[in-house]
């Protein structure tokens, strides 16, 4: 028998069962919608967005209007979260809070990962002597508490809105995201077929546009639900705190900490925005933890 | 000489999500003591599931040792408690495995790694374990054994950390030797020593030895007898100069004609012949032969396609499991 | 290891100057006026002697160099607020608290989170495993301040079993502790499950299994050593959590410590206060981050040769 031939037996064999071609992203998703605690996770993640959305614009009750008459009410059909102190629904607030509280962590975790892809990018790309100080330099600053820095950045701002605590929220947490940018980069690198790139004479622009960032993508898309809890946790220490968003704004933390002073008689005002963060914060932890089996081909068959 | 080692029916399945692999199902053999017996097959054939079986090693779940026995010099092993296995393993039967590179534990010295056998069964101090550690180091060929004693196992080559490995395994002296691909992971040029080593020590310490390897080439150097697996049974079983000289299982045959030969002036005188196809799914084997599907000899209504064909003895000490051996093969065509 | 361990101290000296000079920089952009800003009118020779006593009249690096130089021999500089008060005597006065809160907190997390993931480990998939695992999922997700709430709520109001706030006796601080070692409580639980599960399946437990050694041997030498060497890289982000965490509990709790008294250092504005509390936080985190480097070599031979 012939190579040919022997080779079209093979085939023949193999031919029993057609590999169909689909896209890493085709099998990332068919691998994400097995985890069934991850599908739970991203559809409440989904409801939870959708209610801040809505709820606001369809609810009858003004989230800002104070009726000292209707303060301290428990939860009840008009009013499901029951009202604060200053008689406010909390269901339309909260809903109102979850916008700002969403917003920054989705705010400061873009730009989270706009600085660490930026340093990343180019320690990891550039290499040598440059890569390993800028590395050292991370691996000092490891695990630098970001809430210090968040405080310090508020005051030197000065003032305290939705964009000045994006700032303030990005500014000491985008170490590990450069650390997992600069390596992703680094193991593309070596790759054959970013070599064949540079043998070919590929400009270094389209190597690092078109071979390597792409290829982070899938990282970034887990590193951005493995930084929200962080983030959104931040925002509430802040407000918490009494340095976050100011009234009559609202947000998750702020709300917690107007229910502060009256937790033993109404403990309903602090804990319903605080369990929103809390499930808020554990949808995030499950889908980063779907994406990753789905996006890492290491524990693809586990 | 009487037999050390002995498998009866043995079967090993693995029981997963997709269903049940029958990884090995239903091999008999033995070993004789002071002999080795290769055992051959493609990856994926339960060669190294029967090894591991013998050791009582496998992760249960998900694999079971769904019945049939294993006697060492009269014992059964399948029954024993972890407890009582933990003193017959690296004791009476010891373990030769596939990656040196992932065998040693990298936080340890290697010669807390000896060491730590030489007490755990045989009692020894740290002091004289420390020394017969060394003695083993020197007799698997390491080079200044005495200081090596405290290097980690990166400090090593692949081949000398398998020399290690085999330094361990032989440490309590016992009577039976399994190496599982022993040399697959090595350098061509390292794969040989190693393999004379093994021989060496088997024949130094009367020691028995299971060779397990995909490799027809490594059998013909050191075993004594063979068994060639596919697909969870063994299709074949001969002693290694009949086996080579007349193979009966169409398989054996292939496996052989896989081999390159070499002729006279060291040239390769023929194209290496492949064999068609990929082994059964182990999940829903066959019910006919499992080797039909490659079998260039199975017809459409022959009786192997229907029915498994039993393992028969052809000729003393030669047994096979095909509806075509090659002996009846040539009287048929005749 | 000698050589690695002397650039990897070598390398902090530049990373503190760095993070001294970033805070020094930033302080700068609201400093120069917490006199100025203040609502009562300072008398123009007043405000003189006040820049004088704080160098704010000399060139920037003059007053870098000052800072730092003050910094390398333990000087952080006056309060601008506090009368007759260094930044010294603050630390001095708070900082044992917040570390003993601190350590506290990571004796929580070791003695419950460890065991809880090695016991997950050895039985995967159990009620025991799911149990921890939820508990560990659920710790990571509530807030402290909920957490803090809930166990004054409950313990101290309606049990009676504990005092609600303060740091006097013991029974004060079991409360704020364990409210602040939750997370990496459930940090480690989690932690310390994967890598011995991980473990676990290495080529070299089986080699140790095979070599007949006794199951507690092949646990405790074999796996467990190896499975508590990522343990002690996450010490480093664990110190930033509980710092994070401690300006929240040392306020819920009224405990004081640094953590909250950064956050009335910010409110009056006092910056020397809280540049002195960032430097000295930074310069923590920095040296548990170079311990723990070299822990890791000591622990992980194959490191050694590669990191030099």
């Amino acid at each position: 028998m012939s190579a040919t031939q022997i080779a079209g037996r093979v085939a023949g064999v193999d031919a029993g069962a057609p590999i169909r071609q689909s896209s890493l992203w085709q099998d990332a998703w068919r691998r994400y919608l097995r985890n069934r605690g991850a599908v739970a996770a991203g559809i409440l993640f989904l409801l939870i967005v959708v209610w801040c959305i809505v709820v606001p614009i369809v609810s009858p009750h003004d989230p800002n209007r104070i009726e000292f008459p209707d303060a301290y009410q428990g939860p009840s059909w008009s009013h499901p979260f029951g009202t604060d102190q200053f008689g406010r629904d909390l269901f339309t607030r909260a809903a109102l809070g979850g916008r700002i509280s969403i917003g920054i962590g989705f705010g400061a975790t873009l730009a989270i990962l706009l600085i660490g892809v930026a340093y990343g990018a180019i320690s990891g790309f550039v290499g040598g002597k440059l890569d390993n100080a800028l590395m050292r330099f991370l691996d000092a600053l490891y695990g630098l508490p970001y809430l210090p820095f968040a405080i310090l950045a508020l005051a030197i701002i000065g003032t305290v809105n939705f964009w000045t605590m994006v700032v303030a929220l990005s500014v000491a947490s985008w170490f590990i995201t450069a650390r997992v940018v600069r390596g992703q980069i680094m193991t593309l690198k070596e790759n054959d077929y970013v070599r064949a790139a540079y043998a070919v004479g590929v400009r270094w622009y389209m190597i690092l546009g078109r071979h390597l960032l792409p290829n982070t993508l899938g990282v970034l898309v887990i590193t951005i639900f493995l930084e929200l809890p962080g983030v959104i946790l931040g925002e509430a220490f802040l407000s918490f705190l009494g340095l976050g968003i100011n009234p009559p704004d609202a947000s998750w933390g702020s709300m917690a900490q107007d229910g502060r002073d009256a937790y033993r008689a109404h403990p309903h005002i602090i804990i319903i925005p605080s369990l929103a963060i809390a499930t808020l914060v554990l949808c995030a932890n499950f889908i980063a933890d779907g994406l990753r089996d789905a996006l890492d081909p290491r524990t693809k068959e586990t | 000489m009487g037999r050390l080692l002995e498998v009866e029916d043995l079967r090993t399945h693995f029981f997963t999500r997709a269903g049940v692999v029958r990884a090995v199902d239903g091999v008999d053999f033995s070993v004789e003591k002071g002999k080795t017996l290769g055992i051959v097959g493609e990856s994926g054939c339960g060669k190294s599931v029967t090894a591991l079986s013998i050791m009582r090693l496998l992760p249960t779940p998900p694999a079971r040792i769904v019945s049939g026995s294993i006697r060492f010099d009269g014992r059964e092993l399948t029954t024993l408690s972890e407890r009582e296995l933990e003193d017959v393993r690296g004791r009476e039967v010891a373990m030769v495995f596939q990656d040196p590179m992932t065998a040693l534990n990298p936080t340890l010295t290697i010669g807390t790694q000896i060491i730590e056998v030489l007490r755990r069964h045989l009692g020894l101090d740290d002091r004289t374990a420390r020394r017969r550690a060394a003695e083993l180091l020197d007799e698997v060929g390491i080079p200044r054994a005495r200081e090596r004693l405290d290097d980690y196992p990166h400090q090593f080559s692949g081949g000398m950390r398998q020399r290690v490995v085999i330094a361990i395994a032989i440490a309590c002296e016992p009577r039976l030797l399994i190496a599982d691909e022993p040399t697959t992971a090595l350098d061509v040029t390292v794969q040989a020593q190693v393999l004379d080593l093994l021989d060496d020590l088997r024949r130094e310490h009367e020691m028995a030895m299971i060779l397990i390897t995909h490799n027809m080439g490594v059998v013909a150097e050191s075993a004594d007898d063979v068994a060639v697996m596919y697909a969870g049974q063994i299709v074949e079983q001969a002693p290694a100069h009949e086996l080579f000289r007349r193979p009966e299982h169409p398989y054996t045959e292939a496996l052989l004609a896989a081999l390159p030969d070499l002729d006279d002036n060291g040239a390769r005188s023929r194209r290496l012949a492949a064999i068609p196809g990929r082994p059964p799914d182990l999940i829903d084997p066959p019910q006919a032969c499992r080797f039909a599907a490659r079998c260039p000899y199975a017809g459409c209504g022959d009786s192997c396609a229907l029915e498994p064909p039993a393992l028969r003895e052809l000729r003393p000490d030669h047994r096979v499991r095909t509806a075509h051996p090659a002996s009846e093969r040539e009287a048929v065509t005749a | 290891m000698a050589a690695y361990i002397i650039r990897r101290v070598v390398w902090t000296v530049p990373v503190v100057l760095l993070v001294i000079f970033m805070t020094f920089t930033l302080m700068k952009q609201i400093e120069g006026n917490p006199f100025r800003k203040t609502e009562r009118a300072v008398p123009a020779a007043v405000q003189a002697n006040l820049e004088r006593k704080f160098n704010l009249n000399k060139p920037w690096y003059v007053q870098y160099a000052q800072y730092v130089k003050g910094v390398a021999t333990g000087d952080l500089g006056p309060s601008l607020v506090l009368r007759d008060r260094t930044v010294n005597d603050i630390v001095e006065e708070q900082f044992p608290r917040s570390i003993e809160l601190g350590l506290l907190a990571f004796g929580w997390a070791v003695l419950l989170g460890v065991p809880a993931g090695v016991l997950a480990a050895m039985r995967p998939n159990s009620r025991f495993d799911y149990g921890s695992m939820l508990f560990s999922n659920v710790g990571f997700a509530l807030p402290n301040f909920l957490v803090a709430t809930l166990l004054i709520y409950f313990v101290s109001v309606k049990w009676g079993m504990l005092p609600t706030s303060g740091w006097t006796t013991w029974q004060h601080k079991i409360l704020p502790s364990f409210t602040l070692g939750l997370v990496p409580m459930a940090y480690f639980a989690r932690l310390v499950r994967g890598t011995m599960l991980e473990t676990l399946q290495q080529d070299y437990v089986r080699t140790a299994k095979a070599k007949g050694l006794r199951r507690r041997r092949v646990l405790t030498v074999h796996v467990l050593r190896n499975s508590l060497i990522p343990v002690v890289t996450a010490a480093a982000p664990l110190l930033g959590y509980i710092i994070t965490g401690s300006f929240i509990v040392e306020n819920i709790f009224a405990v004081p410590g640094i953590g909250r008294y950064y956050v009335t250092a910010v409110s009056a504005r006092d910056y020397s206060v809280v540049m002195g509390l960032t430097v000295l936080l930074s310069i923590i985190v920095i040296a548990a981050n170079l311990v723990v480097d070299i822990l890791y070599g000591i622990l992980d031979p194959r490191t050694r040769e590669a990191r030099t």
